[in-house]
């Protein structure tokens, strides 16, 4: 294959001094900087780096599909004898598909959705015109079945919207090796699926790899993934790479500070549950301006002046391994760095004051008992004329749950599982059927717009969008005293209570005057949590509070939560599937699984001992950023049943490995154990 | 640029005791925001349909608006020994029959003309902004009644419609002005409702609502400012049509009523003499041309430095 003398023989592409630059109104963005790494082949490679750092930039460079204002300064792409940053449209499109094929993020919007998948899967092969069309789906077909696709040869005339999610992302898998390529990159493919799937399409992949001899690059912000899936890691920084090498010597044996920092603050691989999580101070720097010596001195705790001014050393280790820092080589060579792996290098937030101790009362801030929320599927009419009974779908299904003051509940649950539902109806947003929601004893449900509108300056909620959920035309300052005119509060000097709530959620006053499109991800959720808090509420329904934030910034976010109950008592009731996060978080757990809770009880109980199956599932399906901890098998397969064909039996019967007939008959009812823990199954593990 | 001293200078560190970098000044805020808008403005200046849409709209605000001053003689004064004349020194755009200056009573025209597109557009704009957010934001059957009101309006063709009101109340300014309102509102209110609609479900508006806020105040404060946008773009691009549909109408003698001047009472009567004096019809054709390719123009490039649709690129 490579015919260059200076290639290492099993390296596939080599990726030279590449530098990219964009466009932007704001001036040239200099988005990659000089990157090399080589692409070894039969291997999967993981690029792994925070939003920003330029990960994706140097896949769609490889594929020469780069947007319109960016423009490849300097560097080459070494694939075989060719260099694909300069090949002509021609020989790149041969390549594409061919050669090169890519894993989208989102099957969604990556599949077309009028086309079934045997038309789609017969135009990829469009380059074969000795091929038969039958035989093309026969080839179409085999390829199907070899993802986990059950009866291929039926479902391949089906259409995208035909096949849930985790299907298609194995039916895009699948449309990327029909042409069997030397290499696969996948970018960020499983971002989109859940917790349970995600687990199911890594397992998938390396099935796939080790079957086909392929070549794997992997781009994904999440550290677990990479640990479980790659066997070479480049680590990414704000546009270069500043450290690469084998999975065990990045995971266990990390050279530079960033890598360092950017393992410890995973919120998965901390063990001690302390309520306080390691971040990374500060921002990526602003690429348009000039930079000069270390990209990452900024935000390093271990950063020297000459980290400032002096482009840090590369020290290669081995065939692919280097870093740049200047505390492995050079006049400031450090011996002692890198620490061993069990003392922190980064700080953890401000010296916080543990939780105090919770004042245990009796009466609880919410209590929410046998809720029931049902969405309309069809309408009276048409129900009628088809002969439907069942016109709706239970979302949310005997739901009881309470928060008291000061206490923090985890809802955790996958997509679907309705728990943004059970949410927005405690925040009488969404209509419920039946059940009860009680804030402070009064009851709350259904009840009119107007009546409940003074109880909403008790009960606030942040979205999951940090940006999406603030008005784009509204200044920050305008956003933040929004609630006080809504409220009607006079006597207030509304820029004072700006400046106030600025400061409470350490967020700058000059961007007081900014647009929430002027925000990071970071800064726009601090505006979120300044608006939650603005007239002193007393729970916060907080939803997804760490999606769309980078590893670095959630911890900042999750400190600023705690810090803010511990001083003013307030209640949280966090919805989220990241189990991680909510177990360094939360007092409680409720698992909700297709709107229904099956199990509750104290964070540590649920982690350790799991009761339910889907807990037991939950809680292993997490992928560990530890190299050595690999999983074996995967404990659940199938996804979540649709709300509409909800099975009739124990709703998780048609995924539990330990299912039995008294399971697919009977839906299990809510027990309360002994130790105050409550649970849906009739054969609770470990009894 | 201001260059921000802490950072590359002082060698200090770039992070302050909050965790955020102090390298985001005051003074850095302000200017992204402004730096912003200066770009816009590049980008409109550097548009050759933008600038000359924009002169060729300020000579037609400016020919109408000071016309009393710039018009060589009265619209209606009569020549009548250079009647039919074509151009000379005297009359630099000819005489009618009756031995008018063709010249001022295109500028005196560009009065009728400018009243029509200024009260018309803005009026319809406003109601059917009003209209579309609350159709597109109230409940269903609301939104099914208007948008049933909407398309019952849009379903007349607008001369035929003109020409029953016509014959109903007989010709002048207030009816040909109606007629432009009412036809031009279920566009606007069209444009609005589905921008409302797409607006209603997202994240922001929720958050709104989550807070407590009235109907009126999210309509007003949020939905509106991300609404309007497209609608002004529009706006801009609908004057051109108001203004022949008012030519068009006085043309057909159903719109003002002679002697006013107007650019389609001269078409008119320059359209009665072509054969003899075809000076007028051509004089009397310009500016309608040069106004609307002015707006159209104008309303194209706002349209692609705006609306970030049309943007290039990631």
């Amino acid at each position: 294959m490579p015919k260059d003398a200076t290639h290492a023989p099993d390296t596939l592409l080599d990726v030279r001094n590449l530098s990219v630059d964009f466009r932007t109104p704001r001036g040239r963005v200099k988005a990659l900087r000089d990157i090399s790494f080589p692409i070894r082949k039969n291997r999967i490679i993981g690029i792994v780096g925070e939003s920003g750092s330029g990960k994706s930039t140097v896949l769609w460079a490889l594929l020469g599909l780069l947007a319109k204002n960016a423009e490849v300064t300097s560097g080459e792409v070494r694939f075989g004898d060719r260099d694909l940053l300069h090949a002509s449209e021609a020989q790149l499109r041969a390549t594409r598909g061919e050669e090169i094929s890519v894993v989208f993020q989102d099957p969604m919007t990556s599949q077309i959705p009028v086309l079934t998948y045997g038309r789609q899967m017969r135009d990829i092969l469009y380059r074969r015109p000795n091929v038969t069309t039958v035989e093309k789906r026969r080839m179409a077909v085999e390829m199907l079945g070899k993802v986990g696709i059950p009866d291929p040869d039926k479902r391949i005339d089906q259409y995208p919207h035909h096949f849930s999610g985790g299907m298609r992302q194995r039916a895009g898998i699948a449309m990327a090796l029909l042409t069997g390529p030397q290499l696969l990159l996948a970018d960020e493919p499983t971002t989109a699926l859940d917790v349970t799937m995600e687990a199911q399409i890594i397992h998938l992949l390396q099935d796939l790899q080790k079957e086909l001899d392929a070549t794997v690059v992997v781009v994904s912000h999440n550290l677990g993934l990479i640990a479980e899936l790659c066997d070479d890691v480049v680590v990414m920084y704000a546009g270069e790479v500043i450290e690469a090498g084998e999975v065990h010597e990045i995971f266990h044996n990390a050279q530079h500070p960033y890598t360092r920092a950017l393992l410890e603050c995973d919120p998965a691989r901390i063990d001690d549950v302390s309520r306080k999580l390691p971040v990374i101070p500060g921002d990526i720097p602003d690429l348009t301006k000039p930079l000069s010596g270390c990209i990452y001195a900024s935000r390093c705790q271990r950063a020297m002046p000459i980290c400032r001014q002096q482009t840090p050393p590369t020290i290669t280790r081995g065939e692919m391994s280097l870093a740049r820092c200047h505390l492995l080589d050079g006049p400031h060579h450090d011996p002692d760095w890198p620490p061993p792996l069990d003392v922190m290098t980064v700080g953890k937030g401000e010296a916080g004051a543990r939780k105090p101790a919770r004042v245990k009362r009796d009466d609880p801030l919410l209590e929410v008992s046998d809720l029931n929320v049902q969405f309309e599927t069809v309408g009276p009419l048409r129900a009628r004329l088809k002969g439907i009974t069942q016109r709706h779908v239970d979302a949310v299904l005997d739901v009881s749950l309470s928060v008291a003051p000061g206490e923090t509940v985890g809802l955790v649950g996958e997509s679907g599982s309705g728990k943004t539902t059970l949410g927005r109806t405690v925040l009488n947003l969404v209509p419920a059927r039946s059940g009860s929601v009680k804030f402070e004893g009064r009851e709350i449900r259904n009840m009119p717009e107007g009546r409940f509108k003074p109880l909403r300056r008790d009960m606030a909620m942040m979205f999951q969008d940090p940006v999406g959920s603030l008005s784009p035309r509204k200044s920050v300052r305008a956003l933040i005293t929004e609630p006080f005119q809504i409220h009607g509060i006079s006597g207030v000097n509304l820029d004072d209570e700006a400046e106030r709530l600025a400061d409470m959620v350490r967020l700058p006053k000059p961007f007081l005057s900014r647009y929430p499109h002027e925000l990071s991800g970071g800064q726009a959720r601090r505006v979120g949590v300044a608006r939650a808090l603005a007239l002193n509420p007393k729970l916060i329904i907080a939803d997804e509070p760490t999606a769309g934030l980078d590893v670095s910034v959630q911890g900042e976010i999750l400190n600023l939560m705690t810090d803010l109950q511990a001083e003013h008592g307030l209640g949280y009731l966090v919805i989220t599937h990241n189990l991680p996060v909510v177990r360094h978080i939360a007092d409680r757990l409720a698992i909700m699984y297709l709107g229904r809770i099956v199990e509750e009880g104290r964070t540590a109980e649920v982690f350790n001992r799991p009761v339910h199956p889907y807990t037991q599932a939950l809680v292993e399906g997490v992928p560990q950023p530890d190299p050595d901890r690999r999983r074996v098998h995967v404990s659940i397969s199938g996804e979540v049943p649709s709300l509409l064909n909800r099975p009739k039996g124990c709703d998780f019967a048609t995924r539990c490995p330990y299912a039995q007939d008294r399971c697919r008959a009977e839906k299990p009812p809510h027990v309360t154990m002994a130790d105050g823990r409550r649970h849906a199954c009739h054969f609770p593990l470990g009894q | 640029m201001s260059e921000n001293p802490s950072e590359s200078e002082t060698g200090e560190p770039a992070v302050d005791a909050s965790g955020l970098p102090d390298h985001v000044t005051d003074a850095d805020i302000r200017e992204s925001a402004a730096r912003e808008r200066r770009e816009k403005l590049r980008m409109f200046l550097t548009n050759w349909q933008g600038v000359t849409g924009l002169i060729l709209v300020t000579l037609f605000f400016a020919s109408a608006i000071f016309a009393p001053w710039l018009a060589p003689y009265d619209p209606n004064a009569l020549d009548v020994p250079a009647r039919l004349s074509g151009p000379t020194w005297d009359h630099l755009a000819g005489t009618d029959q009756l031995g008018r200056d063709t010249l001022s009573r295109i500028l005196y025209g560009g009065r009728v003309a400018l009243k029509i597109a200024a009260i018309g557009v803005s009026v319809a704009l406003v109601v059917g902004l009003i209209l579309g957010m609350i159709a597109g934001f109230g409940p269903r059957w609301l939104d099914n009644l208007l948008l049933l009101a909407f398309d019952t309006v849009r379903s007349f063709p607008t001369i035929v419609l003109a020409l029953a009101m016509v014959a109903l109340t007989g010709p002048s300014l207030g009816m040909v002005l109606a007629i432009v309102i009412i036809t031009s509102i279920p566009q606007y209110a069209r444009v609005a409702r589905t921008a409302t609609l797409t607006l209603k479900n997202t994240d922001f508006i929720l958050a709104e609502r989550s807070l407590g806020a009235s109907m009126a105040r999210i309509l007003l404060h949020h939905v509106m400012p991300n609404v309007v946008g497209p609608l002004l773009i529009l706006a801009a691009m609908d004057v051109p049509v108001v203004v022949t549909v008012e030519a068009g109408l006085s043309f057909l003698g159903l719109g003002v009523l002679p002697p006013t001047a107007s650019w389609g009472t001269i078409l008119n009567e320059g359209y009665l003499v072509i054969r003899d004096a075809p000076w007028m019809v051509i004089a009397g054709g310009i500016p309608l041309i040069l106004t609307t390719l002015g707006f159209t123009f104008l309303g194209e490039a706002l349209r692609d430095i705006f609306d970030p649709r049309m943007g290039k690129g990631r």
